[in-house]
């Protein structure tokens, strides 16, 4: 095994996973390898280009046969050719069993934002884990094909619809780097009204901000390496307050229940395309909307408690005029808990 | 060289249509006779127009795309339209232009010419294919037009089937550029084996026309898998049968795989090509045959054999099983040896043969150079724990572009500049020629040697916007496209030049010892006066004459016999 905390090099990212440093060793094997092969084969072909140019009294001589030149070159890269392939591969099983002891997290991925799921079942729209633990991610995707890849981490998994697939790693060091969606999923840059703004922060925690064009870069997110305590902390406070009040059997405060909507908001992806500042987005903005009568391709609708329930188990419904059949369902993914703390957030909109 | 009487091998409109001795371009006029021309010498032009066309259209995408990444948000235009600009810059440059341009435009031209042949095998389903290509054309035209298509040129589902532009029209076009792409294929290889001239022996065949074999039976074995995939694609969009999508019970991956059944050979329909114009390049300037001819024929074969094994390794994190992806891995592997081969022979050449700096000769060897790079870097991704931090990146774009431009365009525009004498029958300006060349390859290196950077830094692929710590780096590539764009338009201009300004070709201006070299410029309707023997092979410096370096066979023919009986004993 070879160190995995070294810093960025010219070439690579941090490491930040035990698997990281086998890899980049990897990495740089081939790197010098080729460096002499290229080296070795264009160094001849412009030495002998200038030795042999033509000129007056200069012949050339006939091609003759070299067999075991012949022979020598086509042989002496399978040994190199082994090599990369056993290494490649054992890294690569490295990377495919992940340990029995692993944190499992689900991750949802969805046009476009990520949701993590924790073992307590809170989520977040950000990746926490703890520092040298062994962490499983068991992924799937709503919609479209996604790809989870943490340059740091040195993992790449794509997210296929309709099954499970998985990748495992331990972080060496407390840090944070980004997560990337890597494989093509789509963009959308006009909203109710024609084009999207879009202007890209300089916040490197959120650089895509919600409310604008989306797509598939922008499907930004989060990894936080975090020290024992730090992941504990972050654990309970995922968790939702209004379960106290459901095992007492007394109703869930409003406002608690609004701080709840809004954890629900940004962690189930919702704020990708709806605003809360009263610009619409991709879908409509939730800004004051609570009550009104909005026109649908089925006519007029009050926004309640049931139009918000139906569109958000059933977005094709009923859909408010200006706006494309876009939202993927979350029917199966929220819990009524958690539906009515999302009506009771767009209600503390208004 | 010896030229005797031998009844012509295949029909050629010549006998009935006209002077078969006459030059190709002026035996007949009129646009009709271009619009009905069963003459492979016109359809590979008439390729060739529209291969540059097509060039010219996927390049502008090009330029667009990277001028949109030149500074973080928008910079020109918005997300959809960015993706649509890289989805029609891959369709465009991958099926309008890198499969057909090679093999169509001037293996047309000069495959039959060079075995000695008067036409390919089946001058009439030649035609076809031209016209096939001509509506993919228009169909992939009408699709842009039509709403246009966002998915990248892969389609992966199930995006493609949930999008709401135009898929199927646009795969539809793809569908009939494949049967353009069959029939050419199934055409040389009906020629290569049938029509080849009295002592062109398999032994004695061009490197070019070894490259064109092994493309040909690609084409024939792969391209139909491709049809079947985008019928499958259209039935699911169509019809709604779960194939691919998993909302109806589909496998996602299972496209992938079909695709990429397809389109691995394809990309080695691509650089086979372009290594079989490097073959003839590297002897010609050389002036020495090509080392270990035997090694290099076989390995293209090589790599069309191993073309279909090797899909799996565009998937490696796709969710395949972890033995798929070992096997795939080591397949892989191998390609790195029939590449290697061909690497080693063509530097080999150049050792005590006697080179000739000519610009065909500078991307000749700037092929060599920059598909060193793409190569070596193909190590990389065919590794599979360094492929998984890799894939998917702009590491993996930077090898590709080293492959297929780096490798492809280079041959082919090395090509071009080589055969334009012989095709059109003037001479281009060598020193623009030499400028365009300068530019080109400066500006291709530095727009795609920092793509290799910040993909392995981790800047995936298709994003319309990236994080700040890549600005520096698509800055470069941006800066580097503008400058090879400048060379691509010198080349272009120095070539279109040529045309009204350029001096009369001679019959054979590089000295070259191919058979190609040895009829008239420009090539007469039935490519030679008499049907050739061959007595000696395309690269044999030392067999050949100093007048057949210098005017080629007809004129020797005309001169008295003596030289004929005392050609005809060395033969074989």
């Amino acid at each position: 095994m070879n160190e995995s905390n070294a810093p960025a090099t010219y070439q690579l990212p941090e490491q930040m996973s035990t698997v990281s440093g086998d890899i980049d060793w990897l990495y740089y094997f081939i790197y010098w390898t080729s460096v002499v092969l290229f080296v070795a084969i264009v160094g001849a072909m412009i030495y002998w280009a200038i030795k042999y140019r033509e000129r007056p009294g200069h012949k050339p001589t006939p091609t003759g046969h070299n067999m075991p030149l012949e022979i020598a070159w086509t042989v002496a890269p399978i040994f190199i050719l082994v090599f990369l392939f056993h290494k490649g591969f054992q890294g690569y099983m490295d990377l495919a069993v992940a340990p029995a002891n692993s944190i499992e997290i689900r991750v949802n991925a969805k046009q476009w934002s990520w949701e993590f799921v924790y073992p307590n079942g809170g989520s977040s729209p950000e990746l926490h884990v703890p520092e040298g633990k062994p962490v499983k991610l068991v992924l799937t995707s709503a919609d479209v094909l996604h790809s989870f890849f943490v340059p740091a981490l040195r993992v790449k998994r794509d997210v296929v619809p309709g099954m499970f697939t998985t990748v495992w790693f331990q972080t060496t060091h407390v840090g944070h780097d980004d997560i990337a969606c890597a494989e093509y999923c789509g963009g959308r840059s006009t909203g109710a009204n024609g084009e999207l703004p879009y202007e890209p922060s300089d916040d490197p925690r959120n650089p895509y901000p919600a409310g604008q064009a989306t797509g598939h870069w922008a499907m930004h997110g989060m990894m936080f390496s975090e020290t024992e305590e730090d992941y504990a902390k972050f654990l309970k406070s995922i968790g939702d307050k209004c379960d106290q009040f459901a095992t007492t059997g007394k109703p869930c405060p409003a406002d608690i229940a609004a701080e709840q909507g809004q954890k629900i908001y940004s962690n189930k992806g919702c704020l990708a395309c709806h605003t809360t500042t009263g610009v619409p987005g991709v879908g409509p903005s939730w800004k004051g909307i609570w009550g009104k009568e909005e026109a649908t391709n089925v006519g007029k609708v009050k926004i309640d408690e049931n139009y918000i329930r139906e569109s958000i188990l059933d977005p094709q419904a009923k859909i408010v005029t200006g706006f494309g059949p876009v939202m993927p369902t979350f029917r199966g993914q929220i819990s009524d808990q958690e539906l009515n703390e999302v009506i009771a957030y767009i209600e503390s909109l208004k | 060289m010896a030229a005797v009487d031998i009844p012509a091998i295949g029909g050629h409109e010549a006998d009935a249509h006209g002077d078969g001795n006459a030059p190709y371009l002026t035996a007949k006029r009129g646009i009709m006779s271009w619009v009905y021309t069963v003459d492979h010498k016109r359809i590979g032009l008439m390729y060739l127009m529209m291969v540059s066309i097509a060039f010219l259209a996927g390049g502008t995408f090009a330029l667009l795309v990277r001028l949109e990444l030149f500074s973080r948000g928008k910079t020109i235009v918005d997300a959809e339209t960015y993706n649509r600009f890289f989805t029609l810059h891959g369709a465009i440059m991958v099926f309008l232009f890198i499969i057909p341009s090679v093999p169509a435009a001037l293996g047309n031209f000069f495959l039959p010419i060079m075995i000695g042949a008067k036409d390919v095998a089946f001058p009439r389903l030649n035609m076809l294919s031209f016209y096939l290509y001509c509506i993919g054309v228009v169909i992939l035209l009408a699709s842009i037009i039509g709403g246009s298509v966002d998915t990248g040129w892969t389609f992966y589902t199930p995006y493609s089937v949930q999008t709401a532009n135009s898929v199927i029209s646009m795969t539809f076009g793809v569908f009939v550029l494949g049967f353009s792409s069959i029939l050419t294929g199934l055409n040389f290889l009906v020629t290569v084996h049938t029509l080849r001239a009295p002592g062109v022996s398999w032994t004695r065949l061009p490197l070019f026309v070894w490259g064109m074999y092994a493309t040909a039976l690609m084409q024939v074995l792969a391209t139909p898998v491709l049809a079947i995939t985008l019928l499958l694609l259209g039935a699911e969009r169509f019809f709604g049968i779960g194939i691919f999508d998993p909302k109806l019970g589909g496998d996602p991956v299972l496209f992938q795989h079909f695709f990429w059944f397809y389109s691995h050979p394809a990309v080695y329909i691509m650089i086979v090509p372009g290594m079989a114009i490097n073959s003839e390049l590297i002897a010609t300037f050389s002036r020495r045959s090509i080392f270990g001819y035997f090694a290099v024929a076989m390995s293209s074969i090589g790599l069309a054999i191993l073309g279909f094994l090797v899909w799996g390794h565009h998937m490696f994190v796709a969710g395949m099983s972890e033995f798929s992806t070992m096997l795939f891995s080591a397949l892989t592997m191998l390609v790195a040896i029939p590449s290697g081969v061909k690497m080693f022979n063509w530097t080999a050449t150049l050792y005590k043969g006697s080179i000739v700096w000519a610009s065909p000769m500078l991307y000749a060897m700037s092929f060599i150079f920059l598909f060193s790079i793409g190569g070596l870097t193909g190590l990389f991704l065919g590794t599979l724990s360094v492929d998984v931090h890799l894939t998917d990146t702009y590491f993996v774009v930077a090898h590709f572009h080293y492959v297929m431009m780096g490798g492809t365009v280079m041959a082919f525009l090395g090509g071009l500049l080589y055969w334009w004498p012989k095709m059109t029958g003037k001479m281009h300006d060598e020193l623009k020629a030499k400028i365009g060349f300068v530019f080109v390859f400066i500006g291709f290196n530095l727009t795609f040697m920092s793509q290799f950077i910040m993909g392995s830094r981790g800047m995936p692929r298709r994003y319309y916007d990236y994080l700040p710590q890549f600005e520096p780096f698509h800055r470069a590539s941006t800066i580097g496209s503008w400058i090879l764009a400048v060379g691509l338009f010198t080349t272009g201009y120095t070539l279109l030049e040529a045309l009204w300004k350029g001096k009369r070709a001679p019959r054979n201006p590089w000295g070259s010892a191919g058979y190609e070299w040895m009829t008239e410029t420009p090539v007469p309707l039935a490519n030679f006066r008499q049907t050739p023997v061959i007595t000696r092979g395309p690269y044999d410096y030392h067999l050949a004459t100093p007048e057949e370096l210098a005017t080629g066979w007809d004129e020797i023919s005309e001169k008295p016999a003596a030289k004929k009986t005392s050609q005809a004993t060395k033969k074989d």
